[in-house]
């Protein structure tokens, strides 16, 4: 997008594209472990002051509800708010040109190397460890007050369906969301 | 060339609607991903998915990058980039059109309910995801050991360094597949 978009967002100090696109090239080849909105916080709200802790906040939860990574979603807030759509593309571009480059190169390099048994064991082991922070993050978000059986029988059928018995994903999130929310809905009710 | 613009047509079949459906993240989208990469469409082995579930991982970036590395075992280059397109720009259309909507009703009950309600799905789908690439790696029961090992070492030790972990695991897995123990 090289038209530059005169009506940036709120009228902020404007901060250059190229500037944008280094800073977001720099997270993304920077954040390691997939935990992008903790890196991001560090390094654009903390460090250079982009955007303030609330925005942050309003970000995160709508990318709570929002489909996409969180680390993507929360990028492409940020590029909005510093100049609009050119922000929003620039940000995004430099956070995921970077660890594409770099996730390809890593994939052609061992497909070079692939032919020794060692090489394949190896990569078992890190997708060994990779497979147990998969379950850790999803352990970690399972709900745990006591009146939230209802979350977490879905939580369950969701993994059951989706994980063991290989059904496929779109209609059981189409068909248990609704559901789910509506369990939510119910549960504030009761409490107010 | 028809033959090529077919296999991109088809990555763009895949990932962009499930764009729209990655609950609460990426990662959320693994078990699918899986299924359809090797099931499916028989884009990759479940040997080959067991290396690019790895690398992407052991990759710096958006948890994501996966989708690239399938694009780019389908098609090089043009796949990864169009298969990186196909999953990011949907997901990014709605929520940059979302921001502002979403501000103006943020405090209502619903919005909560909203949120309340698809957390646990999108728990659900990162587990699924889990176990989808845990039963198609064809590493055997080491791989399930490590696995488990890994998950009770992170939840206990929440700033572990993920990588770390990688990095040991896999030297332990090479050390043993060179001196020929499994």
């Amino acid at each position: 997008m090289a038209e530059i978009s005169g009506r940036d967002a709120e009228g902020a100090a404007r901060i250059g594209l190229g500037a944008i696109f280094a800073a977001f090239f720099m997270l993304g080849v920077t954040s390691f472990g997939g935990g992008t909105a903790a890196w991001l916080y560090r390094a654009m709200v903390r460090r250079r002051r982009w955007i303030d802790d609330q925005a942050f906040l309003a970000g995160v939860a709508l990318s709570r509800v929002m489909p996409g990574s969180a680390g993507v979603n929360l990028t492409v807030q940020v590029g909005q708010r510093l100049r609009g759509a050119a922000g929003a593309v620039a940000a995004v571009v430099g956070l995921v040109s970077g660890p594409l480059v770099i996730v390809v190169a890593l994939a052609a390099g061992f497909a070079r190397i692939a032919g020794s048994g060692v090489a394949h064991a190896a990569l078992d082991g890190v997708a060994a460890a990779a497979i147990g922070l998969t379950f850790a993050t999803g352990l970690v978000l399972v709900p745990r007050d006591a009146g939230q059986v209802g979350q977490i029988l879905i939580v369950l059928a969701t993994a059951l369906m989706v994980g063991v018995l290989r059904w496929p994903m779109l209609p059981v999130v189409l068909g248990l969301a609704p559901l789910s929310i509506g369990i939510a809905a119910l549960q504030q009710r009761r409490r107010s | 060339m028809p033959e090529d613009w077919r296999a991109l047509l088809a990555l763009v079949l895949v990932f962009g609607p499930l764009s729209l459906f990655s609950i609460g993240g990426g990662a959320s989208l693994l078990a699918e991903i899986e299924h359809q990469a090797v099931a499916v469409h028989h884009w990759t082995s479940p040997r080959d998915f067991a290396d690019l579930f790895a690398i992407s991982r052991a990759a710096p970036g958006p948890g994501t990058m996966l989708s690239a590395l399938i694009g780019w075992k389908v098609a090089g280059w043009p796949g990864a980039l169009t298969a990186s397109v196909a999953l990011y720009l949907p997901s990014s259309l709605l929520v940059y059109g979302g921001a502002r909507l979403w501000g103006r009703w943020r405090g209502s009950t619903w919005h909560a309910a909203v949120e309340n309600g698809l957390s646990p799905i999108a728990a659900g789908l990162v587990l699924a995801g889990g176990i989808a690439v845990l039963r198609a790696m064809p590493g055997g029961a080491a791989v399930w050991v490590a696995a488990i090992v890994a998950t009770v070492l992170l939840l206990r030790w929440p700033q572990l360094n993920p990588l770390a972990l990688f990095a040991v695991s896999g030297v332990l897995f090479g050390l043993a597949a060179a001196f020929g123990r499994f």
